[in-house]
């Protein structure tokens, strides 16, 4: 593409490579870049620049140190363990359905309205009524890091972390409700329209006894009629207030997932959920 | 002569996995707190990027540059692709972490502190101007289009700026690397 030199960097390929580092070339771009001078001088310039870029962030890094956070450091822990059972090249997100049927034992009589009010006040911004409608139950107890170790397949944690990795995977923060088993709860929900895959992270949840109530996982779907949200499964919380990480499997396709939301209801799971406890609703952050 | 760890991590020592954890954390754990919307987008990035250094550990190549470095680079692209992929709010914290960096002491008795210490040299060297456009870049995840609209300056400027920002960081990172010459 040029008549000087190969070996000096011209200034428009060069303005290419540092753009590489911030932006998306275009594919005219990228074929300037591919018929500019040496292939080995802008492969070299390439390394150099992106080196210089990662000094600075190094530079920024070690300007104020900072400690990993402990609940962090286990959770890559867990990551490490995961990836150490599995391929150390695998990249790609293994189905983990770890299922169990729902423990059988008489529906929980039906009490109290305490999260009505919440529940009232969601239903207003999502929907006029709901109508639900039964789905495929799935369980998915979170296995203890010993465990994990032993486990050959990934862990829900490093699932999740590959999930991550994929475009257009979309975040929900959620949000506590005014409900007594949601004192205190925070986490997320990641999920990806095109894989239909996703994971309910939670901390703080209580702890539930199975043979009495479970939870309940809902997704609302923007192209579905919002009295019937879309079933994620049932799960348990083991965590007694720490990290349950929970493997979303919708049982029918979800075009346009707007809100989740977490209820506590009989073992197995509802059909219609009598609305008496809604611990979390997560939207997009 | 021991293997660093990536090297052992490249070979199938598996401990090396946590070592590397202990080793990288808070260097991850920072550059991901600096560069993510919230706090839980940080710990979902540090899981991400940890991923993607383990994976391309073989790729290590000592002779261009510490091994904090790679980790370093691994890390900027990743949460530039997350900064990238969201909408247009700014990181947790914003701006300016260039012109403190710019006003400190770069000593520092690290093992690879060389690089970051040229870095902070070389930023140390430019024009305040030149700083903010590599951090809105480099750290910040803007284009350069989306740069010059922020800060009024046309985009023929922010290309300049930072090209020569970046030429002078890389100079210093090449004057004194060992096995890396000097090439312009």
């Amino acid at each position: 593409m040029s008549d000087t030199d190969p070996q000096i960097p011209s200034e428009e390929w060069l303005d290419l490579l540092v753009r590489e580092l911030t932006d998306e070339l275009t594919p005219a771009e990228r074929s300037t870049l591919a018929s500019a001078g040496s292939p080995e001088l802008v492969a070299q310039t390439r390394r150099d620049l992106d080196r210089a870029a990662g000094a600075i962030a190094l530079a920024v890094a070690e300007s104020v140190p900072q400690a990993l956070p402990p609940a962090l450091q286990r959770r890559l822990e867990e990551q490490a363990a995961a990836f150490r059972a599995s391929s150390p090249r695998a990249t790609t997100v293994v189905p983990l359905p770890l299922r169990r049927e729902a423990p059988a034992a008489p529906p929980r009589a039906g009490t109290g309205s305490a999260g009505a009010g919440w529940w009232a006040a969601a239903a207003c911004l999502l929907l006029a009524a709901f109508a639900w409608f039964r789905a495929p139950q799935t369980v998915f107890m979170p296995a203890p890091p010993s465990e994990a170790k032993q486990q050959s397949e990934p862990t829900p944690a490093m699932l999740r972390a590959a999930l991550l990795t994929h475009p257009n995977v979309i975040k929900f923060n959620v949000g506590a409700t005014k409900d007594p088993a949601a004192a205190g709860l925070t986490g997320d929900v990641v999920w990806d329209p095109a894989t239909q895959q996703g994971f309910l992270r939670l901390v703080g949840l209580r702890a539930n006894d199975p043979r009495i109530e479970q939870y309940q996982l809902w997704i609302f779907d923007g192209e579905r009629d919002q009295r019937y949200p879309v079933d994620g499964g049932v799960f348990d919380s083991t965590a007694n207030g720490g990290e349950v990480l929970v493997p979303i499997h919708a049982a029918i396709p979800v075009h346009v997932a707007k809100v989740f939301a977490v209820t506590v209801e009989k073992p197995g799971g509802v059909v219609v959920s009598a609305r008496e406890h809604v611990v979390a609703l997560a939207q997009a952050s | 002569m021991s293997l660093s760890v990536l090297q052992r991590i490249s070979s199938g020592d598996s401990a090396a996995l946590r070592a590397c954890i202990d080793q990288y954390g808070g260097l991850v754990w920072n550059l991901a707190r600096r560069l993510s919307r919230t706090a839980s987008d940080a710990e979902d990035a540090t899981q991400e990027i940890f991923l993607d250094v383990w994976k391309s550990a073989d790729r290590f190549d000592a002779a261009q540059g510490s091994e904090k470095m790679f980790i370093a680079m691994i890390a900027r692209r990743r949460l530039i692709d997350r900064l990238r992929k969201t909408s247009a709010q700014p990181p947790m914290d914003p701006l300016e972490a260039l012109e403190s960096i710019a006003c400190a002491d770069p000593s520092n008795d690290s093992e690879s502190a060389s690089e970051a210490e040229n870095a902070v040299r070389a930023l140390q060297e430019l024009k305040p101007d030149q700083r903010q456009v590599l951090e809105l870049g480099l750290l910040q995840g803007l284009s350069q289009s989306e740069i010059s609209a922020k800060l009024g300056v046309p985009l023929g400027s922010v290309k300049s700026l930072m090209r020569r920002g970046l030429i002078k960081v890389r100079e210093a990172m090449n004057i004194d690397a060992e096995g890396v010459a000097a090439r312009s």
